[in-house]
């Protein structure tokens, strides 16, 4: 497979304006809705008073859980038939109205009377309550290999500390939208989902309709991280049926305040950690972590997982418990799980080297783990000490010693370094290629691009196996009458498109082969169809001179073209041969003014190892894009709920930073090249590995500049004082 | 003569100003109380567009919904974002902080009025060499909001940085964008 930079497939429509996100639809006669919060945290709605908003110019109509009661009990229309108040801010209420200022004022003027009880705000409040779950994600809530109780205490050296990590929200620049409309019993859905065919599920199962019915669009998304997924199906829910109740389209569009609240949050972790060593090995790790999760449903990161994969260790335990506060509901946000763990597990090592006085990154080889120790398995590959190589080489990690705490101008500098991991898994996939008689190929998946160039590497991997220019190829995804794709997270969308792109290029490259190999008048007439290589708009033989263009084949025997469907398996996590990881190892050079408290990350070195890059432009463009997103988990997020009240404070974007252009380093991102033979293609998933490891980097460059141990995150100016 | 009014929002290093016309604005509104409704009068994009608009419409919705150039993006609604940004005779402004009844008479660019996919403004094909975008959303108003820093004078690396800091960008494309500007802005 060939590793090629090819510029954004849809950049020209994003840079002109052209691209139509789905809340951008205008159909005749759309009504915009707003939704009616509520405002207490803990209670029970006792009845709504809509009087007035029903006399209010523009009112359309009002929906709530007594027109949800028509929808099929499940996790995703709980919040909606229910009229339990579980957060601050739950919608009790939609209202659709002619125009969006007409809903917001029919919103703000609809009463809610709610039967209120005494509302537990925050996790520190109910620890005594913590309970474990069964699973987090796909993996046992908890873990026990040999006996680290025993290992650390009979170990020479251990550290044990607790981090802590904030409640962050993923704002993608786009808000959550949805327009929608009834065609007869049939449904049009254009909404921001990360997972059309799951949406098309939950529709056909709340709303008791077969799918075939049910048309769902998410072309162009603005972003997802992680919260365009299954929290925001109940307000979507609401204004679909908005649209039965008046025969007419309705439009629902979050306000940033809302994202705060209604589409989920990375949970907050109180993490302990328990390290020893015995000259210098790993012979126990102790992980156990506590988080958030809310009162109607739960959620738990996979943050101790990755403790089980990354180091050598004979003796790790580790466990995960949930504390339900009435504050509002955790989802996946980018690399879930990896990126608070390894905050944990890389801080503690960072000072494990220190104790031990030997190089962090020293501690780090020595303690490679050269197999999947929980599993017992191989790795299908694993080139992290390639990246520990390669990055600290071009870092210059190696002038740590003399650099650390000197002075640059006002900035002290520090250098820290930390490692990154992500599984490397596949979803169940299926796609169409169409070649038509000009030459031109349609590619079609049901999948989304979030951003993450789901787009290019479609065509790129057909336009790759026909030998078809990328000028003459047309994408198609985001719509249930595609084939069915795989949702957009995980990391998992590129490795799981290969195979069935693969497939169906093959079908296509068969056929060809056979017209042009059993027709006497064409040049490759007689040639054995394994010697045909497709390049160029053309069928070559390898061995000899002779090839034939693709137009003039299909002229010849297939006047409309040709097509074909292919398709891929999940990833069967009980037959597998081989763990799948992709690494990275992450270096950062940092600036604190001791002064001032103020800290910049200076420079970013990032070296990635995750199978077989197709487009090394749009695969730096996602690294760097993770790398950003850990740099505000370290350094600016923070959702803080009120106590008192159980509102979220500041839900605003002047409040809650997220990193900007003044605030950046300068980047070096190194991709190692691996051969994978274990996975289709040689794919990982890259999307993820960036935001995990560099925020244990950043907290370990503040210690090596001013000395200060920071086990908390976001760092702020007040923790470096 | 009118007199003028300015709003301004600071964010993060960079000011949103939203000029109008406030003897025009009161007289429209007081002229039209209790009506729903005052007309307005826009250029945008070199069009001129007559419309009936809420007396309390911001210009971003207007664009938006009204005259349906979805290029104009709403990110946050209060000035905190720039995917909104818009550019009035030259100047960037947060269009969901400008009232539309203030804009009466005044000349607007949006994306759709910057370039096609058939003659790319030198910064979109700089964008998309760079790959200074994911998924899009911010890109119109990175992009006017690029082209208004380069009106405004001779820059550095860092003050594009600074000057641009009040697009935000959740993808994580600020390196490429500003490669993208540098390059077009000769540095």
């Amino acid at each position: 497979m060939k590793n090629r930079t090819i510029a954004r497939y849809e950049g020209t429509l994003k840079v002109t304006g052209q691209a139509r996100y789905e809340g951008e639809m205008m159909p005749e006669g759309l009504l915009h809705a707003a939704l009616v919060e509520s405002p207490i945290a803990c209670g029970e709605l006792q009845s709504l008073d809509t009087s007035r908003a029903a006399t209010l110019s523009g009112f359309a109509t009002l929906v709530t859980h007594e027109d949800a009661a028509s929808l099929k009990p499940s996790a995703a229309t709980a919040l909606i038939r229910e009229k339990a108040i579980h957060f601050h801010g739950q919608p009790v209420a939609l209202v659709a109205a002619t125009t969006l200022s007409e809903a917001r004022e029919a919103a703000k003027a609809t009463q809610a009377s709610i039967a209120a009880r005494t509302a537990l705000t925050q996790m520190g409040q109910a620890l005594d309550q913590a309970y474990e779950p069964a699973m987090v994600g796909r993996f046992p809530a908890s873990t026990r290999r040999g006996d680290s109780a025993k290992a650390l205490s009979e170990a020479g050296l251990v550290v044990r500390r607790r981090y802590t990590t904030a409640v962050n929200n993923h704002h993608p620049m786009e808000p959550h939208a949805v327009v929608c409309w009834w065609e007869g019993n049939k449904v049009v859905v254009h909404t921001c989902t990360q997972a059309i065919f799951a949406t098309r599920a939950i529709i056909a199962h709340a709303f008791e309709m077969p799918p075939v019915d049910i048309r769902v669009l998410s072309r162009y998304l603005g972003g997802g991280f992680g919260c365009k997924g299954q929290l925001w199906w109940p307000w979507m829910f609401w204004a679909m049926l908005a649209s039965r109740k008046t025969n007419r389209p309705v439009r629902l569009e979050l306000t940033r305040a809302q994202m705060f609240i209604l589409v989920g949050r990375r949970q907050e972790t109180a993490q302990d950690i328990a390290l020893g060593f015995v000259d210098g090995r790993l012979t126990a790790i102790e992980h156990d972590v506590v988080a958030q999760t809310s009162t109607h449903a739960e959620f738990s990161d996979s943050t101790a997982v990755y403790t089980r994969f990354l180091y050598a260790c004979p003796n790790v335990t580790t466990r995960h418990s949930l504390v339900r506060t009435n504050e509002p509901q955790p989802v996946p946000m980018r690399a879930p799980g990896t990126a608070p763990g390894t905050f944990a597990l890389e801080s503690a090592m960072d000072e494990a080297a220190e104790l031990l006085g030997v190089d962090p990154l020293e501690l780090r080889l020595d303690n490679f783990a050269d197999r999947d120790q929980e599993n017992g398995r191989p790795w299908s590959s694993n080139s992290l000490r390639e990246c520990y190589r390669v990055g600290a080489e071009r870092f210059g990690w190696a002038e740590r010693r003399a650099r650390s705490a000197t002075k640059v101008g006002r900035w002290k500098i520090g250098f820290g370094m930390a490692t990154t991991l992500y599984p490397a898994i596949r979803q169940a996939c299926r796609a169409r290629v169409a070649l038509r008689a000009d030459g031109s190929l349609l590619v079609q998946c049901g999948t989304q691009d979030m951003g993450s160039g789901t787009y290019t590497a479609l065509g790129q991997i057909a336009a790759d196996a026909l030998g078809v220019p990328m000028d003459k190829i047309t994408v198609e995804l985001g719509d249930t009458e595609l084939p069915d794709g795989p949702f957009s997270g995980g990391s998992q969308v590129t490795a799981s498109i290969f195979p069935a792109v693969e497939a169906a290029t093959a079908k296509l490259r068969a056929a060809l082969a056979s017209i042009a190999t059993t027709d006497a008048t064409s040049p490759l007439g007689g040639k054995p169809p394994e010697d045909l290589e497709f390049a160029d708009g053309m069928i070559r033989s390898r061995s000899g001179n002779a090839g034939e263009r693709l137009t003039d084949v299909l002229a010849r025997a297939a006047a409309d073209g040709l097509e074909a469907e292919g398709e891929s398996p999940a990833t069967d996590h009980q037959k597998l041969a081989a763990t799948g990881m992709g690494y990275g190892a992450i270096f950062v050079e940092i600036g604190v003014d001791p002064e001032l408290g103020e800290i910049r990350v200076r420079r970013v070195c990032g070296a990635f190892a995750a199978g077989h890059i197709l487009n090394p432009l749009l695969a730096k463009s996602q690294y760097i894009g993770g790398l950003i997103g850990g740099i505000g988990m370290a350094l600016h997020e923070q959702t803080a709920t009120d106590a008192a009240t159980g509102s979220i404070l500041g839900k605003s974007f002047t409040d809650y930073l997220i990193p900007v252009h003044a605030d950046m380093p300068a980047f070096d991102i190194a991709m190692i090249d691996e051969d994978d033979p274990h996975l289709p293609g040689g794919v990982k998933g890259i999307g993820m590995l960036g935001t995990a490891g560099i925020q244990a980097a950043i907290a370990n460059a503040v210690y090596d500049a001013i000395g200060k141990r920071i086990r908390k995150l976001p760092i702020r100016i007040e923790d470096c004082l | 003569m009118p007199s003028s009014f300015a709003l301004a929002c600071h964010n993060r290093g960079r000011t949103f100003q939203c000029h109008g016309d406030v003897h025009h604005m009161t007289q429209s509104l007081n002229a039209n109380i209790p009506k729903q409704s005052i007309a307005l009068s826009i250029k945008i994009n070199g069009t001129r567009y007559e419309r009936e608009i809420a007396p309390t419409a911001t210009l971003l919705d207007v664009i938006r919904d009204e005259l349906g150039l979805t290029g104009t993006k709403k990110g946050c609604d209060m000035g905190g974002c720039g995917a909104c940004t818009v550019l009035v005779t030259g100047r960037r402004i947060a269009s969901c902080l400008a009232l539309a009844a203030s804009f009466g008479g005044a000349d607007v660019t949006t994306i759709e009025g910057i370039g096609t996919a058939d003659r790319l403004h030198p910064l979109q094909d700089a964008f998309i060499r760079h790959d200074a975008l994911q998924c899009g959303y911010c890109t119109p108003g990175q992009i006017l909001s690029a082209i208004a820093l380069l009106a405004e004078g001779p820059l550095s690396i860092d003050d594009i940085r600074e000057g641009m800091s009040g697009n935000l960008c959740r993808c994580g494309a600020h390196a490429n964008i500003v490669a993208a500007i540098a390059e077009v802005g000769g540095l």
